[in-house]
């Protein structure tokens, strides 16, 4: 911990009077910088989940073994992954949202962290109980439970600096995201788009909590945090202020108060630009017929000033969703050429099966294209308007409620969910953990009562008809001509955060509970069945030498959803597929790390 | 729609409502003491239909399954072979928050619908209700 940091530790009152600018900001991006850390959930700042490290390589991966494991004595899903900070690994569970900080000397636990929380808030979650991880930033860890509670706990030894409750679990509000620490400021979301909240992302004191901005994701221009005049959105080929009431223009009288736009992904921050990028979830509810208009800033990805908290740019993927397509998926920034220009872009792999790639500076929108062949809700992108061209057939709402829209792909699974995709700096090459399922759909009249479910509608999953029979897909992806490069047909949907290395080896974990090496080839190079199913994120650090991979293994989450033929006749289409109902022969419920590493020579 | 969930998947041996393991469910005619009325395996009374619309909107699949086979949740069409009427219910009002049960006396519909509710859940329990979409008799 440096000097200056210390000082705004221990003495923030001085901190605020007399530190250099400089001095508020954290460590954060300093330790990221190192490849031996795993500093924040996604590895650096953009998203990236890429390491330099590379004594594991494509020609060694074969040799893998494990190293040590941990039990974190839960059960349900396990997403997101562990951090390491020099010689410590802080690693969290789902609810009941431990923490534990162990040594990677010997693996003990230096300290753990078991917060008490209202048990109220799992049947709000139902059916799973997800955390994402935590966020590490100056001698601090950062955790967002379950029940709302930001807590900020001392990294040395476990104990509660500040807590803040950014929700209220009575009206359906939870958290499932990590926080976010950019510079002085650790950010964090809300879910509920099931039980009709009101998205919205909170900055905070990284010292003290103090809320310092709250924007909102629908509502009035000052909720929303936006200048009607300077906010900008791409516009018949170019950027164009949003101009007033943007989303209130959108939304029947009131409805943008349950609007929905939930804010439960990966948010990622560019220096250069003091921009901070995260997407916006489904608009509630499910059934379209209820909330006509473009439903904005649902199904957007917003790009906000860190300091200020207002709206540089946005783009809405979906407008009027009729699929549940949530946005929140990772913002990954890279520098990369587009079209044969370099450009400082953002690429977005939307649960929409579009993956798009934006100029993240200005927001203009510069490539759109279909990252799963099978995707047929809409036929494209219209470049213009930046709007999906909707196939009517697939069109929920204009079927209308209580007829069954079948066919549609993707489902509302996405091409991808939030299990995030690796860029590979190397490469140019983006790796995509996806899902390859379609859907049947079928919206119905709801009504809301505040605390209760507010979806109002019916879904069919199954593998993705007339391909590979599969659920899933490995792919790799060039975000500059939107263009799929290869795709690794697997039996599940890949549910779990890819990794790629300067050792020229990807990683990836698979819903039968595998964690697997491929070359940038997509040439499998090794596997090793870990004890349960993984939706959790790889991750690798280096202790004393040595290059380590690790991975929570622990099925739950909404990939382990069955196969729901809530409308066919009989059991005509259930289990039709087999789908998801195989994995039971594959894995049971328990979360734990387990590590790799190569064997001593 | 991020916590959605389930291991449908995994062998619900999380928590069953009943201690005793389902019997098998051979496909049955409704009693004539039954609580529903059924033709054609998807035509039911106009409260039974009642009961299933309650149990679309409560979004009661996303733990039971679509056909009631138990997910995170247990399967009911094993459970509702055990238990009670008056067990039933007082699951469903009360809930069993600690295994992620929801309390459901705050809603309306579930309150005025409850009987009915009991009544979908039997007929498909007792195999004379087929799962997914049902009409009314009649119409």
């Amino acid at each position: 911990m440096s000097f200056t940091s210390r000082l705004i530790r221990w003495w923030p009152c001085l901190a605020l009077a007399a530190a250099p600018a400089f001095a508020a900001d954290s460590d954060v991006e300093q330790l990221t910088k190192d490849p031996k850390n795993w500093a924040m959930q996604s590895g650096n700042l953009a998203n990236h989940r890429y390491s330099e490290l590379k004594q594991i390589t494509a020609q060694n991966a074969k040799n893998l073994q494990v190293a040590w494991t941990f039990s974190t004595g839960v059960l349900r899903g396990h997403e997101g992954g562990p951090l390491v900070v020099g010689d410590t690994m802080y690693i969290h569970s789902p609810f009941p949202n431990k923490v534990f900080a162990l040594s990677l000397e010997d693996q003990s636990i230096r300290w753990k962290y078991e917060p008490k929380q209202d048990p109220t808030v799992i049947p709000v979650m139902c059916c799973d109980t997800v955390n994402r991880g935590v966020a590490y930033a100056n001698g601090k860890i950062f955790l967002q439970q379950a029940d709302t509670t930001l807590v900020a706990l001392d990294a040395k030894t476990g104990a509660e600096l500040w807590k803040i409750k950014v929700g209220d679990p009575k009206i359906g509000e939870t958290t499932t995201n990590t926080p976010h620490v950019f510079k002085d400021k650790v950010l964090t979301g809300i879910s509920g788009g099931e039980f009709g909240v009101r998205g919205r992302v909170t900055a905070h004191d990284i010292n003290t909590g103090k809320i310092l901005w709250k924007a909102y994701s629908t509502g009035p221009d000052n909720e929303l945090m936006v200048d009607p005049g300077r906010t900008m959105t791409w516009t018949d080929g170019k950027m164009a202020p949003i101009g007033p009431n943007s989303s209130l223009k959108t939304w029947q009288g009131d409805q943008w108060k349950l609007g929905g736009g939930t804010t439960w992904g990966w948010y990622s921050y560019d220096p250069a630009t003091n921009l901070v990028y995260y997407g916006t979830g489904n608009p509630s509810t499910w059934n379209p017929r209820q909330r006509p208009g473009d439903n904005k800033w649902s199904m957007t990805i917003f790009a906000r000033d860190l300091d200020t908290g207002m709206a540089k740019w946005v783009y809405q993927m979906t407008p009027h969703d009729e699929w549940d397509y949530d946005g929140v998926n990772e913002m990954i920034l890279a520098d990369i050429k587009v079209k044969g220009q370099p450009r400082k872009a953002l690429v977005h792999f939307d649960r929409n099966g579009f993956g798009y790639t934006l100029d993240r500076v200005s927001g203009e929108l510069l490539v759109a294209e279909k990252y799963d062949p099978k995707v047929n809700w809409a036929t494209h992108v219209d470049m213009k308007t930046g709007r999906p061209q909707v196939v009517a057939k697939y069109s929920t709402d204009k079927n209308g409620p209580d007829v069954n829209s079948k066919g549609i792909c993707p489902s509302a699974l996405g091409s991808k969910d939030q299990q995030p995709a690796s860029f590979n700096r190397k490469t140019g090459l983006f790796y995509v953990p996806t899902n390859h399922v379609c859907m049947d759909y079928e919206p119905f009249q709801i009504e809301y009562t505040a605390g209760q479910p507010y979806v109002g509608s019916t879904l069919s999953m199954y593998a993705a008809p007339n391909s590979h029979g599969g659920l899933g897909n490995f792919i790799a992806w060039d975000a500059g001509t939107g263009k799929i490069v290869w795709s690794k047909p697997e039996k599940f949907s890949v549910w779990s955060g890819a990794l790629s290395t300067a050792g020229d080896v990807v990683f990836y974990g698979t819903l039968e509970g595998y964690l697997k090496a491929v070359d940038l080839n997509g040439k499998e190079l090794w596997k090793f069945k870990t004890p349960s199913g993984i939706i959790g994120n790889v991750h690798t650090w280096e202790y004393k030498g040595k290059q380590y991979i690790g991975v929570l293994s622990g099925i739950g989450g909404w990939a382990g959803i069955g196969l729901a033929a809530g409308l066919t006749k009989g059991t005509e289409g259930l289990g039709a597929v087999g789908g998801y109902k195989d994995l039971a022969k594959y894995t049971e419920l328990g979360g734990v790390l387990t590590v790799f590493a190569l064997p001593d020579r | 729609m991020n916590r959605l969930t389930n291991k449908a998947v995994i062998a619900a041996a999380c928590w069953t409502l009943a201690a005793l393991p389902g019997l098998l469910s051979a496909p049955a005619l409704a009693a004539d003491n039954a609580p529903y009325k059924v033709a054609a395996g998807n035509k039911v009374d106009a409260q039974t239909l009642s009961g299933w619309k309650t149990w679309r909107a409560m979004a009661c699949e996303r733990c039971h399954g679509a056909a009631q086979e138990g997910m995170v949740g247990p399967s009911l069409v094993n459970s509702l072979k055990v238990l009670s009427k008056e067990e039933f219910k007082a699951t469903v009002l009360k809930g069993r928050i600690e295994k992620g049960m929801p309390n459901f006396e705050n809603s309306k519909m579930v309150s005025e619908n409850i009987d009915n509710l009991y009544a979908y859940l039997k007929g498909r329990s007792d195999g004379a209700i087929e799962p997914g979409r049902l009409q009314e008799i009649g119409k």
